[in-house]
C-alpha cells in the first residue's frame, strides 16, 4: 500500500514536471532563436550567437510601429473596458432590475462567439458605415474594448458578489455622499479585482490576432505584423520582441507572487 | 466614472433613485456592446441574405445561402467540432493531473507553477504556433529521434498532419482548461478529503467521490472556454495542416479575405454559431444548466 | 491595504494619462484616411512601396538600387515585402480602399494572371501615373505597351515578369520534370506544395494535360481541377501556399513545389541545392505591375517608376532577382554587370523557352464559378 502510494505520488510529480516542460518548450525555442545569427533569410537553423538582434530590435521595417500600436491600443482599450465593465458588474450584482437576465446574456455572448465571427461582423459594420468608421487605429480600439468588457465584468462580478456592503452603509451613515463613499470605500476594496481584470484584458488585447486582423485595415499591431511577416520569413527581431513581452509579463507576475508571499508572511507574523 | 455629486450628507442621487441607478450604470457598457456586437451581427445577417459576386452584392432574401453553406462545408464543420472535441479532451486529461498536483502537492511552489501554466499565454499566439513548426520540422531533432526509434517511418513526418493540428490546438488552449480547473480544485476544503479518509475511503475512492464531483464546475467551465474558441480556430490548421485538415474557421476566413464571397462567409458564420449553440444545449442537458451560467 | 491602493491607483492614473495622450490619435483615425494620405501632386520625401519578397536586388541586408534612388533624388524608400499572394493582399487593402482611404503606400504590385489588376482599375482604387515625370516610359518594350486591363498604360507599368514552373531540392529528390510527376510520384508524397493562385496552379496543370491555358474551357478547367483534387485526396499535396513556399523548400520540409522562376536564385544563401525548371509540357508566364493606390503620392511614385525604367537600373534589378525586365536595352547593361547573365534564360528567355510558356486566360481568372471550384480544392 505504502509503496504504491509513494510511486503514485512521484508519478504525479514527474507528470507535472513533464507537463511544465511541454508548456515551456516553444517559449524556450523562441527565446533561444532570438539570439540566432542567420546567414540567409530564414531563422530556422541555429547558426551562431549574437546580441545584435536585441540591440537593433527595430531594424525590421514596421516592427516598431506595430509594437507601439499594440501597446497604445492595449492601454487605451483596457482602461475604457475596465470602466465600462466595472459599471456593468456593479449594476448586475447590486440591483435587481428588469432586464438583468438579458444584461447577463448580453455580456456572456461575446465570450461564447468565435473570434472569427466577431471580427468578420465588425468588418461588415465598418465597411457599411464607411463615413463614420475608417478602418485603422480607432476601429481596432473599438473592437478590443468590445471583447475585453465581458472578461472584466466576469472578473469584477466575482469579487462584488462577496462584497460586504455594511462598510458602505456605515460610511453613508457617517455623512459621506455617494461619490465619496464610492471613492474611499468601494473602489479601494474593488481595486484588486479591477486590476486583475485589467491585466487580463491587457494580455488579451496584446495577444489578439483574429479580431484585429479583420478590423485593422492597413494598421498593424504586433500579432498582425507577425502574421504578415511569417509569410516570408520571421526575422530574429520578432523573436526579440516576443521574448521581451514574455519576460516583462513574467517579471511582473513574479513580482506579484513575491509580494503576495511577503504579505502572507506578514499576516502570519501578526498571528 | 459613475457617481454624481448629490447633496453632502447621507443619501445621494443614486440612493434616492434606486430604480434608475442600475440602468445608468449599465448604459455605457451595454450601449458599447449593443452597437459593436449586436449591430454588427445584424449587418452580418443582412449580408448573409445577399447574393452576387464581388463587388456587386444585392439583398435578395437569399435563404438558400444557409442551406448551401451547411451542405457545401459540412465536412469542415464536422471536422472542426471533432478536432475541438479531441483537443478539449486532451487538454482535460493533460491539465487535470497537473492542476491536481499544483493544488494539493505543490505547497509553496504553487504560484510558480501556476505561472508556468499561464506563461505560454504571454508569447504571442502566432509565435508559439510558429515555434512548433520549428520544433517539429521534418529535418529537425524531434522527428529525427522518432524516426530513429521507429515510431515514425523513415519518411514520416509530424507536421502537416491531423496530429499536428490537434496538438497545436491543445497546446494553445491549455491555459483555458487549466485555470478554471485550478480555481475549482483549489477551493476544495481539505477537511472533506480527510473526512473521507477517516471513513475508510481509499485514495481512488476519495478522488472519485469527493474531489472529482467537487471539481465539476471547473471541468464544465474549462471545457466551454476551450471548446468554443477551438471550434472557430483557423490558425493551427493554416500553419500546421494540409488542405485535408481545413477547419470551418479557415473556410470563413478564406471566403471573407480571399474569395471575397461575403454572403457565403456571413451565412457560414451564423451556421457556426448555431452549431455551437446546439452543442452547448446538448452539453447543458448532460451537465445540468445551473453549472453553465453564473 | 494602503500598498494595494497605491499600486492600483498608480496603474489607473498611468492608464488615464496615457489615454489622454492617445486621444489625438483617436481623432486622426476618426477623420478618415491614413496619416500620409492624400496630396498626390507634390513630391514627398518618403516612398512607401509594397512588393513581393525576393523581388528586389539584394546585397546583404540592403537593396542597392533603392539606395541609388535615395542618393539620386533624396527620397527615402520604405520597402515592404508584404505581398504574399494577390488574393491576400487585395483583401487586406480592399477595406480601406473601398472607403476611399489610403493604405499608407505609394506603389503596390499586382500580377496580371490574377483578377486583381482589373478590379483595382475598375473600382477606381488606383491613381493615374504622371507620365510627364516618367520620360523613360519610352523604354517600355512593345510587347507590354497595351495589356487588357490597362490598354493605354494610364495606371500601371510592369515591374518584372516571371515564369511559373517547378522547384525542387536536389538533396531530397532527383529532378522533377513534369507536373504529373509532381502530383503523382509516390516518392514525393506529402512533400509537395502548389500555389494558391488559381492562374499559376491550374495553368500549369492544364498545360500538362495538353490543354491551352490561354483559352480555358469548362472541360479543360474541370480536368485540371480533378487532377489537383486527386493529389490533395491522396495526401500528395502538403499545402497550398503563396510565396511562403520558400521557407519550407529551403529547410527541407518540401522536396518539390510549384514555384516562381527567380525565387530559387534568392534562396541560394539558405540552401544552394535548390533548382528550378519549366515543366516539360509547359509553364505560365506573367507580369507584375506597379500601381498607385488611392492616397498614394503620384509624383513620388512616378519619379520612382522613371528611375527603374532606366536600363542601367533595370539591369541591376533583373540580374539581382533573376526575373525578366520589360525595359529596352537591359541586356546590354546586364552584360556589363555580369557577362554570364546574358545566357541566363530565366532573365532573358530565348525563343525556345518562350514557346513553352503561355499566358493565363483572363476570362478564366474572373469567372466566379471557377473561383469557387478552385477554392473548394483548397479545402476552403
Amino acid at each position: 500500500m505504502l509503496i504504491w502510494r509513494s510511486v503514485k505520488r512521484h508519478a504525479l510529480t514527474a507528470f507535472a514536471l513533464l507537463a511544465v516542460g511541454y508548456l515551456m518548450l516553444p517559449i524556450a525555442v523562441v527565446i533561444l532563436f532570438s539570439f540566432n545569427d542567420p546567414a540567409g533569410r530564414f531563422n530556422y537553423v541555429w547558426q551562431g550567437f549574437t546580441l545584435d538582434n536585441w540591440a537593433e530590435w527595430d531594424a525590421v521595417l514596421g516592427l516598431r510601429d506595430a509594437v507601439v500600436t499594440s501597446i497604445e491600443i492595449g492601454l487605451l482599450a483596457t482602461f475604457v473596458a475596465s470602466v465600462l465593465g466595472t459599471l456593468i458588474a456593479m449594476a448586475i450584482v447590486r440591483h435587481d432590475f428588469r432586464g438583468r437576465g438579458a444584461a447577463n446574456v448580453l455580456v456572456f455572448l461575446p465570450m461564447s462567439t468565435p473570434e472569427i465571427v466577431l471580427g468578420a461582423s465588425l468588418l461588415t459594420l465598418f465597411l457599411n458605415l464607411t463615413n463614420v468608421f475608417s478602418l485603422g487605429f480607432t476601429t481596432i480600439f473599438i473592437a478590443h474594448v468590445m471583447f475585453i468588457v465581458s472578461f472584466i465584468v466576469v472578473t469584477v462580478k466575482a469579487r462584488l458578489i462577496g462584497f460586504d456592503r455594511h462598510l458602505e452603509e456605515a460610511a453613508m451613515d457617517l455623512g459621506a455622499n455617494e461619490w465619496t463613499t464610492f471613492r474611499k470605500i468601494t473602489l479601494p476594496l474593488l481595486a484588486p479585482a479591477i486590476v486583475a481584470a485589467a491585466l487580463l484584458g491587457f494580455a488579451l488585447s496584446i495577444d489578439d490576432f483574429v479580431i484585429t486582423y479583420f478590423a485593422a485595415g492597413g494598421e498593424q499591431t504586433f500579432p498582425v505584423f507577425v502574421w504578415g511577416i511569417a509569410r516570408v520569413s520571421v526575422p530574429p527581431q520578432v523573436n526579440v520582441v516576443a521574448s521581451a513581452i514574455f519576460l516583462v509579463a513574467i517579471g511582473l507576475a513574479l513580482a506579484n507572487v513575491l509580494w503576495q508571499f511577503r504579505n502572507a508572511r506578514g499576516e502570519r507574523g501578526i498571528a | 466614472m459613475a457617481g454624481s455629486t448629490g447633496p453632502v450628507g447621507g443619501g445621494g442621487f443614486f440612493h434616492r433613485h434606486p430604480r434608475v441607478t442600475p440602468y445608468l450604470l449599465l448604459a455605457p457598457g451595454a450601449l458599447w456592446l449593443a452597437v459593436f456586437f449586436l449591430v454588427p451581427l445584424a449587418f452580418l445577417g443582412y449580408q448573409s441574405l445577399q447574393s452576387g459576386i464581388f463587388p456587386t452584392f444585392e439583398f435578395t432574401w437569399e435563404f438558400s445561402n444557409f442551406s448551401d453553406a451547411f451542405t457545401d462545408y459540412r465536412e469542415q464543420l464536422l471536422r472542426s467540432f471533432l478536432y475541438a472535441g479531441i483537443a478539449t479532451v486532451a487538454c482535460l486529461l493533460l491539465a487535470y493531473p497537473l492542476v491536481y498536483w499544483i493544488a494539493f502537492r505543490a505547497g509553496p511552489w504553487r504560484n510558480l507553477f501556476l505561472l508556468f501554466i499561464v506563461a505560454p499565454f504571454f508569447v504571442t499566439y502566432l509565435i508559439r504556433t510558429l515555434a512548433w513548426l520549428n520544433i517539429l520540422a521534418d529535418e529537425g531533432p524531434v522527428v529525427g529521434l522518432l524516426r530513429g526509434i521507429n515510431v515514425l517511418d523513415d519518411d514520416g513526418r509530424l507536421l502537416a498532419t491531423t496530429f499536428a493540428v490537434v496538438s497545436g490546438i491543445t497546446y494553445n488552449f491549455f491555459p483555458f482548461m487549466a485555470l478554471p480547473l485550478y480555481v475549482s480544485l483549489e477551493q476544495i476544503d481539505g477537511r472533506l478529503l480527510e473526512a473521507a479518509k477517516d471513513l475508510y475511503a481509499s485514495p481512488a475512492q476519495a478522488f472519485l467521490r469527493v474531489t472529482l464531483p467537487l471539481s465539476a464546475p471547473g471541468i464544465v467551465a474549462g471545457t466551454l472556454l476551450t471548446f468554443i474558441p477551438a471550434a472557430g480556430d483557423f490558425i493551427n490548421a493554416e500553419l500546421l495542416g494540409t488542405p485535408k485538415q481545413q477547419m470551418i474557421g479557415n473556410v470563413i476566413q478564406a471566403k471573407f479575405l480571399e474569395s471575397l464571397d461575403y454572403p457565403t462567409a456571413a451565412s457560414l458564420s451564423f451556421v457556426l454559431v448555431a452549431a455551437i449553440l446546439v452543442a452547448l444545449l446538448f452539453y447543458a442537458k448532460i451537465v445540468g444548466t445551473e453549472k453553465l451560467t453564473g | 491595504m494602503r500598498t494595494r491602493l497605491t499600486r492600483g491607483e498608480l496603474l489607473r492614473r498611468g492608464a488615464a494619462g496615457t489615454a489622454l495622450l492617445a486621444l489625438p490619435s483617436l481623432f486622426v483615425g476618426c477623420g478618415g484616411g491614413s496619416g500620409d494620405a492624400g496630396g498626390g501632386d507634390e513630391l514627398k520625401t518618403v516612398l512607401n512601396f509594397s512588393n513581393w519578397p525576393y523581388y528586389m536586388d539584394t546585397k546583404g541586408k540592403r537593396h542597392p538600387t533603392l539606395d541609388q534612388f535615395t542618393a539620386a533624388t533624396g527620397i527615402k524608400v520604405n520597402y515592404f515585402e508584404d505581398v504574399n499572394s494577390n488574393d491576400e493582399y487585395f483583401a487586406k487593402v480592399q477595406g480601406p480602399l473601398s472607403q476611399g482611404n489610403g493604405i499608407g503606400r505609394d506603389i503596390l504590385v499586382a500580377t496580371d494572371n490574377s483578377r486583381f489588376p482589373i478590379l483595382y482599375v475598375s473600382q477606381g482604387w488606383v491613381r493615374e501615373l504622371d507620365k510627364e515625370l516618367i520620360p523613360n516610359i519610352s523604354n517600355l518594350v512593345d510587347a507590354q505597351a497595351s495589356p487588357p486591363f490597362d490598354p493605354e498604360r494610364t495606371y500601371s507599368l510592369p515591374w518584372l515578369s516571371g515564369m511559373t514552373g517547378i522547384a525542387w531540392n536536389e538533396d531530397l529528390t532527383g529532378p522533377v520534370t513534369s507536373i504529373s510527376q509532381l502530383l503523382e510520384d509516390p516518392k514525393l508524397k506529402g512533400k509537395v506544395t502548389m500555389l494558391s493562385e488559381m492562374g499559376d496552379s491550374v495553368g500549369v496543370v492544364m498545360a500538362d494535360a495538353g490543354d491551352d491555358p490561354s483559352a480555358a474551357t469548362d472541360d479543360s478547367f474541370d480536368r485540371a481541377i480533378q487532377k489537383v483534387q486527386a493529389a490533395v485526396d491522396s495526401g500528395q499535396i502538403r499545402r497550398f501556399t503563396g510565396n511562403d513556399y520558400a521557407q519550407p523548400l529551403a529547410n527541407g520540409d518540401l522536396a518539390a513545389c510549384v514555384a516562381w522562376s527567380g525565387d530559387v536564385a534568392s534562396l541560394v544563401a539558405d540552401n544552394p541545392k535548390l533548382k528550378w525548371a519549366v515543366p516539360e509540357k509547359g509553364g505560365i508566364i506573367w507580369t507584375d505591375n506597379m500601381l498607385i493606390p488611392t492616397g498614394g503620392s503620384v509624383a513620388t511614385a512616378s519619379t520612382y517608376m522613371n528611375f527603374v525604367y532606366d536600363p542601367k537600373i533595370a539591369a541591376q534589378i533583373a540580374v539581382g532577382t533573376g526575373y525578366i525586365s520589360s525595359v529596352k536595352g537591359v541586356k546590354e547593361e546586364a552584360v556589363k554587370l555580369d557577362p554570364d547573365s546574358a545566357s541566363n534564360v530565366l532573365i532573358f528567355p530565348d525563343d525556345a523557352l518562350l514557346a513553352q510558356l503561355s499566358q493565363n486566360d483572363p476570362a478564366m481568372l474572373g469567372n466566379e464559378e471557377y473561383i469557387t471550384k478552385w477554392q473548394a480544392v483548397l479545402g476552403q
